[in-house]
């Protein structure tokens, strides 16, 4: 083209390997962006877990050490399990805070574009705008319980207006009622059975709306203490998880262990779980890529002993002589030595939980977990996180070097939670007497749960000791003790699962709690040394200082920091 | 009375016969022939002078004829007759307006580089360049300093061919000139791609009545001579051991060692450390005591040959070279083999009036790929105890409590076998059309296109605690490249004192990429003869994508002299850019400049008799950069199914709906960046004062050179408000820097003594680099805190952090210091730097900047008689580096399952304590692996980068053979660095590939 007029053509290049968004609105990507919303779900990744959540809501509730080697490995996390040393600049939660973000994005981007489709188009629109409002919802939970004051972005907002949207647009309550309204509409949008598994159904919606509602019901106030429960809210709690109890959809899975075996995925006990796969034509396979990292190091495994069982966690699994916690003295004396575990009695879920030095690894009698397996045992001790994992021969298994992991589900709602949902609802609304069948429920399953928790010889590999509540015979069921009943409840049964810190945090006692747990256990373990919550600051992450920054000061920093 | 006087001209080094030397006696002129002989009549008295471009002129007298004559004539690297390439077009030296450096190649053609681009470190003043050991030669290359924050690479132009790519895959002794443009009066001609600065080479072509072969061959032994000093089996055992009893608590809590001590936490005192038999449970591996960097080093050779045939003649000329390079590198099992071919011929038709040619050259290069970043850094970390071989001779690995990386032997034989072969086609066609005298229509076809074939194996192993079952073979193909298209008119002009040259052109580039790669697993045999595609059973996956880009130009310049002593030029440029939006594609680009010959006015010639040249130069012009992404116009979406989640997050849109656990799976799209349809081109406003001399008949010259480089709407991809979620990547137009600095140059060149010739050339260079302007919000992303301490005003190499104060040596200064988290005996003490009694991240603030103070390199070249003698000194004053490396060496905190340095032998303890290393601890409790000063060294350093000595013989085997030369040469044979400088190689701060120290016999042959 030598001439000028010939030339004007020549710059005229179309992109290549791409796609503009305006032919993404055809019926057949309606759906292709839906699942690009639910792909949010399983993109989870060990630098910022937000769906295992275990840097958040594990090691910062005293139930984990970070582990991994030493405080170095990860020292964001490392910030996070001392409160002290954590930073509104920790990039961590910067990312954390993104990926989230990230999610939302995906799930308006779907909302977006489904909103302008017709039903004759499109008959499953309803259904899917119901779906797509129930991950926003989910994620918006996270970003709730980890930041407590974040910019509430929708579907209907354009993109231009991003930078003007405050993260005090709403109050503390005001945000809660904006998730509430995502699953309102999902619960009643969503069928009761969906053709595919990985979609939630209306009581997935439910059981997550009481478990928003019950967080929104203990009310705030700026300095994150607790001022009030909302009776409504927990009587709306109550009313949920009985419809979710009433479909008959769900139980508790026979053992214990079901929840955490490959083999048992979307089981009866399963509400709402996070779908990984492998062998899935993705490069390494779309895996639990959160727990990556939280293998030991033996030659089967191989890294990195991350998310470490802390001895203050290990200890809440003795039991006394009726076979119930021992609320008060559990901590007084540390186990130190393998022979304990057949002198003193415990709860069976402990070996569902902790990878313990002379136990089996994993329920398989022939792979005992030594302590050589350990990271760095002298710094984090020798226990290892057992729920995530899988055997080394399970199908779900996989390599992606150096690290590893599985396509085993991640519950996000078992109905046990629901159960203890609606236990916690009754006992702060003062009818603790039904709540004592549903924590003994809890507690009875628990119990049968050992079949699997054998030594090569025959004979249990802890000393067991399982008993449920019987008022006037091994307690007094008053709300006061029905309350700490139900705590201690949801601690073991869903130790190392995720949400700790926010339960200690939902009922106003993360101050006091952890730092009663720094006393003792830092004397255990040097690496809690200079550990300190902060009450009134550290209930929360702090909003990332990025994204003040990129807010030009629009967002305004969490109390305390 | 004249005769008939006979001779023979050569050059004085080599002792090359000079073809087409001007011979003048009286009004009386001859040529030499291609023998480099002459005959002319002269009377004895008359004198004979002998000249030829870039040579000295020599004089002499006829004499009586009765002997042949022998003249040497002596190269002149300032001579102002030399022609420069500057860009579509040549101009003679005495004529430059622009800031031009021009490197000698005859220095640097016996060092043995790969990449001839590295020879300018030191040599050109104001060019940067950064290189590692690694046979794959790499060499970052920066002009001027830092002048973007995008890509900061300069634009090449071989053979008149603009390209990306930088020399590593060039033959260097095909090159005849290296020049380098840095300002922009004179690289605006190459106007888009130009901010960078130009480096032009040309390549050996034949020249007329000119015959010869040249056969170069030389073999060199490399060094691996900076070796980290790493903790043996007995030191990591103490340096544990201290650190724990600093800690009060029990040393013998650990898997490996176990300690005979006093049990004393206060004085304590170590008896014996006991190893056990075995250090993995499986009983596989002995304790031993492995030293990693003697484990993963070698002594290698590189060799490099080189043949090349020119002939020349009335009608044509051609040039035919063949190029090997083979450099084994110091770390085992690295290497790079690259084949080059050059072919460059011309032809003249109608009395010279047509000239049609070509440049052709084709590279092969097959480079190992074996992870040498992981080799060397596992050979930091891998714990001494470790075996390189277990008992049975699997291979030893990490054990418990040790970190998870790799034994470094296994990556260097796992990886022997997976090589990369990378084949590159580069040149052009064109024709040279003499339209009325002085008018040339030159039209130029150019194509520069490459690709590249992986096939790798990963094998499965089983390493101390580090195992993997499977294998796995990917086979990948990359096609990249580009065609250029060049159209010019050129037109010069003598009207009395008036001299006119006219540049008219066009150009058009379209790029393209295109790649895609297979992969399998479950290879029964693991031999990359089997491992193809085909004999894989499980996990196909595949992919493949691509791009592209046009760019369209229109340019013209127009240089004025008047009388040989006031110089003027313009230059113009338009560029278009498929990368910018419709509104913007067209970037102007103009520039002026001038000169002043003063030493061509009278009031110098007739007064000042050791002037011999002294040029005033003055050029501004402005130059654009378009190094973004191809679609950065456009909001995009990408069908990414899935990528490899190892690293980093999932960005793939599929998901196990169906709760099945495998199989296809549904998936979707995935936003991959907003477009911004008002992109516009990045644009670099460079000013410039230059001053050229020569003193004492040249034999003293030199120049100097200011400048002041504006760069403005820099092209960035900023960090985003997150909310904006994924594909929030948007390229803008956002931020401006400044850099100024001063380049002096200077040269004596001479007979010190009878027959003893001296060259010496110096160098000093210096820039200030500062970010003028940047969008408020991503100021985070640069060194600062956002917010009352951002980088603006500062230098984009900038490091912000603590200021680290010694340490505490007493418990009173503990106790009397600010609140630091952490504090204690031994510990550092970080400055409260705003006295507010808290050490906290308020403390922080600019602690150093990585650009030098100032460069410079001196090259002394000697010869007498046959000898010849080269060295050349190379410097950086005034940098810091930053030692991450020293969380290794230094601490037992910050990596507990690494081994350390020797250094921590050396920390504080009680009995240690003016010792200037933290008290050694098991946990960090001080954070001391924040940015700080601790971690801030001096970089600079002074290396004797070459030195050389040859011996030439002259017609001593037989008639045929014209020259032999043989020389010894050495690289990088010494280094003075700071004493502060900790870890072992001030230019190679980070353990990047070493820089080997290289010995070189070679020979160069002449027929």
């Amino acid at each position: 083209c030598l001439l000028l007029g010939a030339c004007s053509k020549f710059l005229d290049q179309t992109p290549q390997a791409v796609i503009s968004g305006d032919d993404l609105n055809t019926p057949e990507n309606l759906e292709k962006m839906v699942v690009a919303a639910y792909a949010g779900l399983g993109n989870d990744h060990y630098t910022a877990p937000y769906s295992s959540m275990w840097p958040y809501g594990n090691i910062r509730s005293g139930d984990a050490y970070k582990g991994g080697d030493g405080a170095g490995d990860i020292s964001d996390y490392h910030f996070y399990e001392t409160f002290s040393l954590n930073r509104v600049d920790n990039g961590s939660s910067d990312l954390l805070w993104f990926r989230l973000y990230v999610c939302i994005g995906r799930a308006n981007d779907a909302l977006g574009r489904l909103n302008t489709a017709t039903d004759d188009a499109f008959p499953n629109k309803t259904i899917r705008q119901a779906e797509m409002k129930f991950l926003r919802g989910h994620f918006y939970f996270l970003l709730k319980i980890l930041f407590k004051h974040v910019p509430y972005i929708d579907e209907t907002m354009p993109k231009a207006s991003y930078d003007t949207i405050s993260n005090r647009v709403y109050t503390d309550q005001e945000l809660w009622g904006k998730i509430i309204e995502d699953f309102t509409f999902a619960a009643a949008n969503l069928p009761a059975t969906q053709p595919e598994t990985g979609r939630p159904n209306k009581f997935a919606a439910k059981a997550y709306l009481a478990k928003t509602l019950l967080y929104a019901a203990y009310k705030q106030d700026e300095s994150n203490n607790v001022t009030g429960i909302d009776a409504a809210m927990l009587q709306q709690v109550n009313a949920l998880c009985d419809e979710v109890m009433a479909s008959g959809k769900y139980q508790l899975a026979a053992d214990f262990a079901n929840n955490f075996l490959s083999k048992n995925e979307n089981g009866p006990e399963s509400v709402f779980a996070i779908q990984y796969s492998k062998d899935d034509g993705t490069p390494k396979g779309r895996l639990d890529y959160g727990h990556a990292l939280d293998y030991p190091m033996n030659q089967d495994f191989g890294c990195c002993g991350f998310h470490s069982p802390s001895y203050n966690l290990v200890n809440a699994f003795k039991t006394d002589n009726f076979g119930l916690p021992m609320f008060n003295t559990f901590n007084n004396v540390n186990i130190t030595k393998e022979s304990d575990f057949q002198t003193l009695t415990f709860d069976p879920r402990l070996d569902h939980t902790v990878a313990i030095p002379g136990h089996p690894y994993k329920y398989d009698p022939a792979f005992i977990y030594q302590r050589s397996w350990a990271r760095a045992p002298e710094v984090y001790g020798s226990y290892l996180s057992l729920k995530e994992a899988v055997l080394p021969d399970d199908p779900a298994f996989q390599k992606v070097p150096p690290f590893m992991s599985s396509s085993k589900n991640w519950e996000v709602i078992r109905y046990a939670d629901v159960l203890l949902f609606k236990a916690e609802a009754l006992i702060e609304l003062g009818r603790q007497n039904e709540a004592l069948p549903l924590i003994n429920s809890i507690r009875q399953r628990a119990g049968a749960s050992t079949s699997l928790l054998k030594q090569s010889n025959g004979s249990f590999t802890s000393n067991y000791k399982m008993g449920i509540y019987q008022p006037g015979i091994n307690c007094t069921w008053t709300q006061d003790f029905a309350r700490q009943a139900m705590r201690w409840e949801r601690r073991l049964e869903f130790a190392m699962e995720g949400y700790r810190f926010f339960d200690l945090v939902r009922w106003g006692i993360a101050a006091e709690y952890l730092n009663t747990y720094f006393t003792t256990e830092k004397t255990r373990s040097a690496h809690l040394n200079d550990a300190l919550f902060k009450k009134g600051r550290d209930e929360y992450l702090p909003i990332p200082l990025n994204q003040i920054n990129f807010s030009k000061g629009l967002y305004k920093q969490n109390t305390g920091w | 009375q004249q005769r008939t006087i006979t001779g023979t001209v050569t050059g004085k080094q080599g002792g090359m016969p000079l073809p087409g030397v001007t011979v003048q006696a009286g009004n009386r002129n001859t040529i030499t022939n291609a023998n480099g002989n002459f005959t002319i009549q002269a009377a004895p008295d008359e004198v004979l002078s002998f000249s030829y471009i870039g040579m000295k002129p020599v004089s002499q007298k006829a004499g009586e004829g009765s002997t042949a004559l022998s003249i040497q004539m002596e190269e002149n690297a300032t001579d102002l007759n030399q022609v420069i390439v500057t860009g579509y077009q040549t101009q003679k030296k005495a004529d430059l307006t622009g800031a031009v450096s021009v490197v000698d190649v005859k220095e640097i053609k016996d060092i043995p580089l790969g990449n001839p681009v590295k020879a300018l470190q030191g040599r050109v003043p104001g060019v940067f360049i950064t290189t590692s050991g690694d046979p794959n030669s790499s060499a970052t290359v920066r002009i001027r300093g830092i002048g973007t924050l995008g890509n900061n690479d300069p634009l090449y132009v071989i053979d008149g061919i603009p390209t990306k790519r930088g020399l590593q895959e060039l033959n260097q002794s095909d090159i005849e000139s290296i020049q380098v443009l840095k300002d922009a009066s004179a690289a605006t001609i190459y106007g888009s791609r130009a901010a960078n600065g130009v480096i032009i080479v040309t390549t050996k072509r034949a020249k007329k009545g000119y015959s010869r072969i040249n056969v170069d061959a030389s073999s060199s032994l490399q060094y691996y001579s900076t070796k980290l000093k790493t903790l043996n089996t007995d030191g990591r055992g103490r340096a544990y051991w201290q650190a724990a009893v600093n800690d009060h608590v029990d040393p013998n809590n650990n898997q490996i060692y176990q300690y005979d001590w006093n049990g004393d936490y206060n004085n304590p005192v170590l008896n014996k450390i006991n190893l056990p038999e075995f250090i993995d449970a499986a009983k596989t591996m002995h304790p031993a005591d492995t030293y990693w960097y003697d484990q993963i080093a070698q002594t290698s050779l590189l060799q490099t040959y080189n043949i090349s045939v020119a002939n020349g003649s009335e009608r044509g000329n051609s040039f035919f070279s063949v190029g090997m390079y083979n450099n084994k590198g110091i770390v085992k099992a690295t290497n790079q083999q690259k084949i080059t071919a050059r072919f460059n011929t011309d032809y003249s038709f109608f009395n010279g009036r047509l000239k049609i040619g070509e440049n052709l050259s084709a590279t092969y290069i097959k480079d190992a790929l074996v992870p040498a970043t992981d080799i060397l850094f596992a050979a930091l970390v891998q714990q001494p105890v470790v075996p390189v071989h277990t008992v049975d001779g699997g291979w030893g690995g990490p054990a418990p409590g040790m970190t998870d990386r790799q034994n470094p032997v296994r990556l260097i034989e796992d990886n022997r076998q997976n090589k990369s072969n990378f084949y590159r086609i580069f040149g052009n066609a064109y024709a040279d059309l003499e339209i009325i005298p002085n008018l040339h229509f030159k039209s130029s076809y150019g194509i520069d296109y490459n690709g590249t074939y992986q096939r790798t194996l990963r094998k499965a192993y089983t390493s101390g605690f580090l195992s993997d079952k499977t294998n796995f073979s990917q086979t990948s193909q990359d096609y990249n490249g580009n065609w250029v298209w060049q159209n010019t008119l050129t037109y010069d002009v003598t009207l009395q004192k008036h001299h006119l040259d006219f540049l008219l052109g066009e150009e058009q580039i379209k790029y393209m990429a295109q790649n895609f790669y297979a992969s399998r697993q479950g290879y029964a045999l693991e031999n990359i003869d089997y491992s193809y595609l085909n004999a894989g059973s499980t996990n196909k996956d595949n992919g493949g994508t691509g791009s592209g880009y046009t760019l369209l130009s229109y340019f013209g310049k127009v240089n004025y002299s008047y009388d040989n002593r006031y110089l003027a030029s313009v230059t113009l440029r338009r560029d278009g850019s498929s990368r910018f939006g419709k509104e913007n594609r067209f970037g102007m680009f103009p520039a002026v400049s001038l000169g002043w010959r003063v030493s061509e006015e009278n009031f110098i010639k007739n007064n000042v008799a050791f002037i011999s040249d002294l040029k005033l130069r003055y050029g501004w012009g402005k130059t654009g950069n378009q190094e973004i992404a191809n679609n950065a116009t456009n909001t995009l979406y990408s069908a990414i199914y899935g990528i490899d989640p190892t690293w980093d997050f999932d960005s793939g849109s599929a998901y196990d709906l169906g709760g099945t656990g495998s199989g296809q799976l549904p998936s979707g799209y995935t936003l991959i960046q907003q477009g911004n349809p008002a992109l516009k081109w990045e644009s670099t406003v460079q000013s410039n004062f230059g001053l050229d001399f020569g003193l004492f008949d040249n034999r003293l010259s030199g120049s100097v050179d200011y400048f002041i480089k504006k760069t403005s709407d820099i092209l960035i991809s900023p960090a985003y408000l997150a909310v904006i979620g994924e594909g929030g990547t948007k390229f803008v137009n956002g931020a401006s820097m400044q850099n100024k600095g001063l380049e002096v140059l200077l040269s004596y060149s001479g007979n010190i003594a009878p027959g003893l010739a001296l060259t010496v050339t110096g160098n000093i260079a210096t820039y200030r680099n500062k970010i003028t302007k940047l969008p408020a919000e991503v100021l985070t992303s640069y060194p600062g805190n956002g917010q009352d301490k951002t980088i603006l005003g500062r230098s984009v190499n900038s490091t912000f952090g603590y200021v680290a104060d010694g340490l505490f040596r007493s418990q009173k200064e503990v106790d009397d210091y600010s609140d630091q988290i952490g504090k204690g005996l031994g510990r550092i003490r970080y400055k409260d730097l705003n006295n507010d009694g808290v050490v906290d991240d308020k403390d922080r603030n600019y602690i150093g900047k990585g650009d030098p103070d100032f460069t410079y390199g001196l090259n002394v070249s000697l010869e007498y008689k046959h000898f010849d003698l080269t060295f050349f000194l190379q410097g950086i004053q005034g940098v810091q580096v930053y030692n991450t490396f020293k969380t290794y060496t230094d601490f037992a905190s910050i990596w507990p399952g690494t081994n350390w340095g020797a250094r921590t032998l050396d920390a504080w303890t009680p009995q240690h304590a003016d010792a200037s290393i933290p008290a050694l601890t098991l946990v960090d409790r001080n954070n001391e692996n924040r940015t700080s000063t601790y971690f801030l060294e001096s970089g600079s350093y002074l290396k004797l980068r070459n030195l050389q000595v040859g011996y030439s013989f002259q017609h001593f085997f037989s008639k045929r053979l014209q020259t032999a030369r043989v020389y010894v040469q050495g690289s990088n044979l010494f280094t003075i660095k700071s004493k502060t400088f900790t870890a072992t190689d001030p230019e190679n701060p980070n353990n990047a590939y070493p820089i080997p120290v290289i010995g070189t016999v070679g020979l160069n042959l002449s027929f």
